[in-house]
């Protein structure tokens, strides 16, 4: 039980804010706590930080592992102070919540399993993440959006591909 | 008096309460909606959403203009309905909708049970430089420090919040003691002062009375009290004012209980009104004597 409070702690990285948000500093200025990008997203994806994140509490925030951000974009066209800039479900490669990063030493494809889980489900399809010699994946920085499907699907527990935020 | 008005006196204090139920109901069927896909009507009482017609906060418009030197226009134009509202009937939102100002009104009343000796009335209509010195403190907070310190303690935006959390994710986060430790404080020490001194919800909207703002008028004429303590208006206010007097503002938030009481005690001496009266009771009641004071011209 500790192993696995341990490990959670080791693998704990910030969580994602959602498509469109502004700079973390000007963010923090902007968004009201208004909840309409949580009541808005279709998917349960946002979620509001708790008093655990200090000043930061009631603004939301994305897990991906817990449920990814599927880029539909209605949190955008909710937001009342525009601090997530208002974006059209065609614009979905401009979205920048994050960078995903894939873990080498623990990735199936990179250990003789054959697994395709996060090229197949990347919604950038085919330019985010390829497979080089159809085996191992690789994430294209400048396509990658960070929505988190690839770590919400990895297979592996910790995931082996995880998105770094862009937000701090 | 007509007898519209006289009927609407006599009910006022149900609407009221029946308003600030519709609100609490409203509060929780909103997100619960959201869950199950209807998103007519979303959000808080930061910002709300009905249709295509958004409704901000002017506090809230104030503290993002001034932490981030700028202001669009959709923000501008959902911050009008509240002032308007403000501008036509005062602080009407605190009295009839604030879910906060309920849960302080009952708060109040478990006190009066508790303590019934501690009849602690904050001041009878204390100056209003108070009022707007706690209102310049917080926005002075707000800008040195640089955070959100009005959304941090706007109590209405905060329940409806919690309660949205309370629908969508089944938890509630420990922001709740923001306003139950002030809930406390209000039951041990002295009830309403956060309506009355604190809240930077209310100061905004007090920012819009203007003479032709509806208000609670005196006329001395019409009162048919005798004692000097603990008359029918002056012991149901929840704010501890004096509604004999004309300086009752800009504590007073419209709810009408003193004119609801005055007219359920045979008085009628207690109304709203829309005019900048050119005679103007200075202040109604001699205290001493507790004779009417004789109009005064302006």
């Amino acid at each position: 039980m500790i192993l696995e409070f341990l490990q959670k702690l080791a693998n704990y990285h910030y969580p994602l804010r959602p498509p469109g948000a502004i700079p973390e500093e000007k963010f923090l200025n902007q968004c009201i706590r208004c909840r309409k990008c949580e009541e808005a997203c279709p998917y349960d994806s946002i979620v509001m930080a708790h008093g655990n994140r200090g000043l930061k509490v009631g603004t939301p925030f994305i897990y991906a592992r817990r449920e990814p951000c599927y880029l539909c974009m209605k949190c955008t066209e909710v937001c009342p102070t525009g601090a997530l800039q208002l974006l059209r479900r065609d614009e979905k490669e401009k979205v920048k919540m994050g960078l995903a990063k894939i873990n080498t030493d623990s990735c199936l494809a990179y250990n003789g399993i054959i697994c395709r889980a996060c090229y197949e489900r990347c919604p950038i399809y085919r330019e985010a993440i390829t497979l080089e010699k159809e085996i191992y994946p690789v994430v294209h920085a400048e396509h990658c959006v960070g929505c988190g499907i690839c770590e919400n699907v990895c297979p592996n527990d910790p995931a082996s591909i995880i998105v770094i935020s862009a937000h701090g | 008096m007509s007898k519209y008005e006289l009927y609407f006196y006599k009910h006022l204090h149900f609407l009221r309460r029946f308003t600030q139920w519709a609100t609490i109901v409203f509060i929780f069927v909103v997100p619960f909606l959201n869950k199950h896909g209807y998103h007519q009507v979303t959000g808080t009482f930061y910002s709300l959403s009905i249709g295509q017609l958004d409704v901000l906060d002017p506090a809230l418009m104030i503290q993002t203009l001034l932490l981030t030197k700028q202001i669009s226009l959709s923000m501008l134009v959902a911050a009008t309905f509240p002032v308007i509202l403000a501008l036509m009937f005062g602080r009407v939102f605190c009295s009839w909708i604030c879910p906060y100002n309920l849960l302080a009104e009952y708060v109040a009343g478990v006190r009066k049970k508790f303590f019934p000796k501690k009849r602690y009335v904050l001041n009878h209509n204390p100056k209003p430089q108070w009022y707007w010195l706690v209102f310049g403190a917080i926005v002075t907070a707000l800008m040195v420090l640089g955070i959100p310190l009005i959304t941090l303690i706007s109590f209405p935006g905060l329940i409806s919040s919690q309660a949205a959390d309370l629908i969508l994710n089944r938890v509630v986060g420990v922001e709740i003691f923001l306003f139950l430790i002030v809930l406390l404080l209000e039951f041990l020490v002295a009830p309403h002062f956060w309506c009355k001194y604190a809240c930077p919800v209310g100061a905004t909207l007090a920012l819009f009375q203007t003479k032709k703002t509806m208000r609670v008028r005196f006329d001395p004429k019409g009162c048919t009290c005798d004692s000097v303590k603990n008359l029918p208006c002056n012991f149901v206010c929840p704010l501890g004012l004096d509604p004999r007097r004309g300086d009752i503002y800009p504590y007073c938030y419209n709810c009408g209980a003193c004119i609801h009481s005055c007219h359920a005690h045979h008085g009628k001496s207690l109304h709203f009104s829309f005019t900048a009266d050119k005679k103007i009771v200075q202040s109604g009641i001699n205290l001493k004597t507790n004779r009417p004071i004789k109009e005064v011209d302006v």
